[in-house]
């Protein structure tokens, strides 16, 4: 923001920065933000940074001038169960802010493409990819010694850098790191640097899994300076990510940097972050990530390939690439000129939320998918992306086997069958901001769990098999007798049930 | 590792796959332990909801609000009091809103960390059930084969150790 701050000032923009609550450190630099109202007129631009939930969008919608929006992404509140119910219902609020904020908004701003494909999926006009401004020169500092010394003991160093939160997947991070220790390396540490909450139910049950897992040599450092930082980058063989949601994935980039081979999961924006250097990887298998940690490790000349790659990967992000397109994505804002947006898609009148009709094809659920769209006409399929497929800032209609599907980037790769499939935040913003009837076909499925709340007077939703677990308990109390049974040798049950239900279909009247 | 599982360009997945396959292959007691590990420390996440002995005090956590205002005396004067206590609040509720804002925040917090020091405590518990669970699994283990080592006539011999790990590789630091 500072950076932002500082381009906009060096354009000749007299810039602020207004904020609810801020450190010490800065606290020359920043306004509060209920002086905003005040210190803004009809020509002011407001740039609303949102990430987390903020309580500002009423003063948001009060305030003068023109609203542009830069969105870092939310972490889905799933990520945070059973360790933060706090933090998880903050949230889902700040979701919920996503969507207040659309009609106040008239450009958005996002620092991936994965994030920008929620902005899209929200409704939002005008939207497009932001480059992320890193200052480089704030990782050459030297590292410190004595922790240096102490880490650059002859052990292979595996580090992550960031907050010890259940987003991040710490505890994957240790289960890899312990495949990797008892597998292939015994003279190996990991090395955790960021702030670990040891109060906190996480932090309790990190330390629990390390001891169960019985990896040895497992350093959590908590909060470091930047020459403690130094010092870890300084002495790890590789960096490992297993984290689960970024927007953008800044220490990836701080560890190419630096010159460390970079293993990552490639959930949410990872992907799009390394750009094709590192090693990203589909899989959670600890065992399976571990062998690339080892390859890494032992083979030399593919350490330095990767490194390679990684420089190569660094040159599109340098200060003067990034400032460039900063400015040219801010010219128009800054210009007053506002570019038409292309009307909105008719909307469906039935909206089919099939999380598995392109990646799981056979199953009962996707069939059924296909026989209501054949069925309704105008009705869309809402779906997951297959793995690996990059996140798109144009939602429409892909061709599968003849029937118009909407792909969504899921939150982390679809697993193999049996493997449930991940949720998806865009997907799930295009369902909530849709006022059309929703069939749910997989009624226990993540991306149904999540709309269910939202979407309960006008869902109906499908199941297979025995009407068990917590999240078909869940769809059921949401959906009572609207809940279907599919059952796969007869499908034509549940197909007539839901085609009689349906508003456009001449079923029950129109849910609102 | 199979390529379809890496998105990498430089250098190429294959690439990469082909590396990992040529990596010495871990021994299957290795291998076998530390599936053992990783199925004793697995989790699923599910959902936490508030602990039981803290929802009566959650319920009472927003002290700016009465109960529906009622009076003990029965006729008119238990009707104008009533009114009269309605009125009251009505007039006065943003001025309570403001005096009791620190309370309500204070009442937030404090439940707050009780249910925090909850989750820790049954974080505890889980743990220390799982690690004892694994300790008894792998005394049964090393019992089992202490008894199979002294039927085949090796009393004396030792006790098998824990799965031997892989050697450790050279350490290349880039």
């Amino acid at each position: 923001m500072r950076y932002l701050q500082g381009l906009l000032r060096r354009w000749g923009h007299p810039s602020d920065i207004f904020a609810e609550a801020w450190d010490d450190a800065c606290k020359d630099q920043v306004r509060p933000a209920s002086d905003y109202a005040r210190a803004a007129g009809q020509d002011s631009v407001l740039v609303v940074h949102h990430s987390f939930e903020s309580r500002l969008v009423p003063l948001i919608a009060r305030a003068p001038g023109r609203k542009v929006l830069v969105y870092h992404n939310v972490t889905p509140a799933r990520l945070f169960e059973g360790f933060e119910r706090k933090v998880a219902a903050a949230c889902d609020a700040a979701r919920d802010e996503l969507l207040a904020l659309r009609p106040h908004v008239e450009r958005a701003f996002a620092y991936s493409r994965f994030s920008a494909e929620e902005l899209v999926a929200a409704g939002y006009r005008n939207v497009s990819v932001l480059p992320f401004a890193i200052d480089w020169g704030a990782f050459d500092t030297a590292p410190d010694p004595a922790l240096r010394a102490e880490l650059g003991d002859g052990c292979a160093n595996v580090l992550f850098v960031g907050r010890a939160v259940p987003s991040k997947k710490v505890d994957d991070v240790l289960r890899v790191f312990t495949a990797y220790q008892k597998l292939y390396q015994p003279l190996s540490r990991l090395v955790v640097a960021g702030y670990l909450h040891r109060d906190g139910a996480y932090g309790a049950y990190l330390h629990g899994l390390k001891d169960v897992l019985g990896a040895e040599r497992v350093r959590f450092l908590g909060r470091v300076s930047a020459a403690q930082l130094s010092a870890c980058f300084a002495t790890a063989t590789t960096y490992l990510s297993m984290s689960r949601h970024e927007g953008f994935g800044v220490p990836l980039l701080e560890a190419m940097y630096r010159g460390v081979p970079v293993v990552a999961y490639g959930a949410a924006a990872v992907p799009e972050t390394m750009g094709g250097a590192g090693l990203a990887t589909l899989s959670d298998d600890p065992a399976e990530v571990a062998e690339l940690l080892a390859v890494l490790e032992r083979n030399t000349a593919l350490r330095g390939q990767v490194i390679s790659a990684q420089r190569a990967r660094l040159a599109s992000l340098s200060q003067d690439a990034v400032a460039e397109q900063v400015r040219v994505a801010f010219e128009g804002v800054l210009s007053g000129r506002v570019a038409p947006s292309p009307a909105p898609p008719p909307a469906a009148p039935v909206e089919l939320v099939c999380p598995g009709f392109t990646v799981r094809p056979e199953e009962a659920a996707s069939r059924m998918a296909r026989s209501l769209a054949e069925r309704l006409p105008g009705a869309r399929i809402l779906a997951l992306r297959p793995r690996g497929a990059e996140p798109a800032l144009a939602l429409g209609p892909e061709d599968v086997g003849g029937v118009p599907v909407w792909h969504f980037t899921p939150d982390q790769p679809p697993g193999r069958a049996p493997a449930p499939l991940p949720g998806a935040s865009s997907l799930e913003t295009a369902v909530r901001v849709s006022s059309a009837p929703v069939v749910l076909l997989g009624a226990d499925t993540e991306v149904a769990r999540a709309v269910l709340p939202h979407v309960r007077e006008r869902a109906w939703g499908t199941y297979e098999g025995p009407p068990a677990g917590p999240h078909l308990e869940s769809a059921r109390q949401h959906l009572g007798r609207r809940l279907v049974v599919l059952e796969p040798s007869r499908p034509e049950d549940a197909l007539r049930t839901l085609l009689s239900a349906l508003p456009s279909t001449g079923g029950v009247s129109r849910a609102t | 590792m199979r390529p379809e599982d890496l998105l990498t360009r430089t250098p190429t997945a294959e690439a990469v796959a082909r590396e990992t396959a040529k990596l010495p292959q871990p021994s299957e007691e290795a291998r076998e332990a530390l599936r053992r590990s990783l199925e004793a420390a697995s989790r699923p996440a599910t959902p936490a909801p508030w602990p039981a002995l803290l929802q009566e005090a959650r319920g009472k956590m927003d002290s700016r609000y009465a109960e529906p205002a009622t009076s003990h005396r029965g006729g008119l004067a238990g009707l104008a009091l009533v009114v009269s206590k309605r009125a009251f609040r009505r007039v006065f509720q943003p001025f309570i809103n403001e005096v009791l804002r620190k309370q309500v925040e204070f009442n937030e917090s404090i439940l707050d960390a009780l249910a925090t020091i909850h989750d820790v405590q049954r974080e505890h518990a889980r743990t220390q059930a799982t690690w004892r669970q694994e300790m008894e699994h792998r005394l049964a283990r090393l019992e089992a084969a202490a008894g199979r080592a002294a039927s085949g006539g090796r009393e004396d011999g030792p006790l098998p150790a824990e799965p031997p790990t892989a050697k450790p590789g050279p350490i290349n630091k880039g």
